[in-house]
């Protein structure tokens, strides 16, 4: 399964392709520049604090902004789909790994959807960014779960937890191997999380033996006391990246 | 008994996470009895007549596959022993009468919180699924079909979505079969992606009831069976719920 790949893919690109990527890419930097992925006319990041955000969400984001300063964490910036939508080496990719199932979609469908995350309005949904640490192989998600992604009365669905470790582990993924498909994911739940709180998602690259990859993560509360669950994901690497112009497979 | 455990587990909880404590919850007696039959439990929870709007129920975003499988398995719940359940917006309409224990009721309740498979209103954006049970084969067939709003790579559902619908049908399932309540472990292998917008076949049998967990197992695949999507195992909690 391929993870929300496409905004993952911005993010891959504006960081790597372009010159000062530590800091949150603001414009693009000019027309000898322009990537596919930072076209001039609109990017909403999604991933910077919003009215919606708790005060522990922000509190938590600014103490990783501080950590991104000497360059040894990143914040990785989201975009919704409709930027992506002209990737088309990125969508014939996937059709050519899954031919059987790639016939039937529908393509009038395709314009009117949205990355599942970013579905929710303002504060209802999934309210997330993302840091990454290169050095240490580590993805940290920011996660306040909003009321609309209710499972048990006061407390996060299971689904809305494991698609957020599923993200975050996609991310390690994609940050070591570039594209990636999640062969399995393995979640233990300890505790629930109640519903609105903000939780840390701590994933970690342990190795890679050949073109699979071992990833662990954990869930924690704010304060680290709380452990809500623990996981293990092996994606495998579809295909490394191969001789071809377009950004998309600058891995 | 089990609600003093509970309440003395609420205490030590208020007091701080205990180092490498190992348990949530107090063990439970296996002398006291889940009390509740599946019977019951079904009957319960597919009340005769309610003024709750059920969305498990066909609409204009229905695909002709999920239309005509529903039909089919309708047709089931007439003789062959399949009971349709009744999807609301939230739990609590599902528990009425009912809450958590103690020990894990939240302390905030809003009524504007729904359940995560319920909460995108528009038709066909997002979730649209119905669950058939079979409470004496305790075997349970979800019809899923994912709309545009749960996309991952274009013209495709995410993974989470997928995990999230297994997760909900398992949870209700759990329920039913042996008061099963919260998710201990789900471990999902993916095999293929679910184009937006096509029915996916979730099957679901409960492997194993043991004192205080539920095993259930699942296959999610295309209709005609040719394609697996995913296969995941699941094991539940079983605590059961208190008289409000």
């Amino acid at each position: 399964m391929l993870r929300s790949c496409a905004a993952r893919l911005h993010a891959l690109g504006a960081l790597r392709g372009l010159p000062g990527a530590a800091r949150p890419p603001a414009r693009s930097p000019g027309p000898a520049r322009r990537s596919l992925f930072l076209e001039a006319d609109f990017h909403k990041d999604s991933s910077l604090p919003k009215p919606s955000w708790s005060k522990d969400m922000r509190l938590l984001f600014d103490q990783f902004m501080k950590k991104c300063e000497d360059g040894s964490w990143t914040r990785l910036p989201f975009y919704s789909y409709k930027a992506v939508q002209n990737v088309h080496d990125f969508i014939a990719f996937i059709h050519g790994s899954l031919p059987s199932t790639a016939k039937l979609v529908d393509k009038e469908q395709l314009s009117q959807a949205q990355i599942f995350t970013e579905s929710f309005k303002d504060g209802l949904g999934f309210e997330y960014v993302m840091f990454y640490n290169d050095a240490e192989k580590r993805t940290v998600c920011l996660f306040q779960g909003g009321p609309h992604l209710q499972g048990m009365p006061g407390f996060l669905h299971g689904g809305a937890v494991a698609t957020m470790i599923d993200a975050t582990v996609g991310m390690s993924a994609i940050k070591a191997e570039g594209l990636v498909m999640t062969a399995n994911l393995n979640i233990n739940f300890k505790r629930p999380v109640p519903l609105c709180s903000v939780v840390v998602i701590n994933s970690h690259l342990d190795k890679t033996e050949g073109r699979k990859l071992f990833i662990s993560c954990d869930v924690r509360s704010v304060d680290e006391t709380t452990l809500y669950s623990e996981a293990t994901s092996s994606p495998s690497s579809r295909r490394k990246c191969g001789p071809s112009p377009a950004p998309l497979t600058r891995c | 008994m089990i609600r003093r455990g509970l309440q003395g587990a609420a205490r030590l909880r208020h007091h701080g996470a205990l180092p490498g404590a190992a348990r949530i919850l107090p063990r439970l007696n296996p002398a006291s009895a889940f009390g509740s039959s599946t019977d019951s439990l079904v009957s319960r929870f597919c009340p005769e007549k309610t003024d709750l709007k059920d969305y498990a129920l066909p609409n204009a975003s229905w695909c002709p596959d999920m239309l005509s499988l529903y039909q089919e398995f309708l047709e089931k719940t007439k003789a062959d022993g399949w009971v349709k359940l009744p999807s609301f917006k939230s739990n609590r309409d599902h528990i009425q009468g009912l809450k958590l224990p103690s020990g894990l009721a939240a302390t905030s309740d809003k009524s504007d919180w729904r359940l995560f498979t319920r909460c995108i209103p528009v038709e066909g954006q997002g979730f649209e699924y119905a669950i058939f049970f079979h409470p004496s084969k305790k075997k349970s067939v979800c019809l899923f079909q994912p709309g545009p709003y749960l996309e991952g790579a274009p013209g495709f559902a995410h993974g989470g979505s997928l995990t999230t619908m297994i997760d909900e049908t398992f949870s209700k399932i759990a329920f039913l079969a042996g008061e099963g309540l919260l998710t201990l472990s789900l471990n999902i292998k993916f095999k293929n992606l679910i184009p937006v917008g096509s029915l996916a076949v979730l099957n679901i049998d409960v492997e194993k009831i043991e004192d205080q967990k539920l095993y259930m197992s699942c296959v999610a695949q295309s209709r005609d069976q040719k394609t697996i999507y995913a296969k995941c195992s699941g094991v539940f909690l079983r605590l059961q719920l208190e008289q409000e």
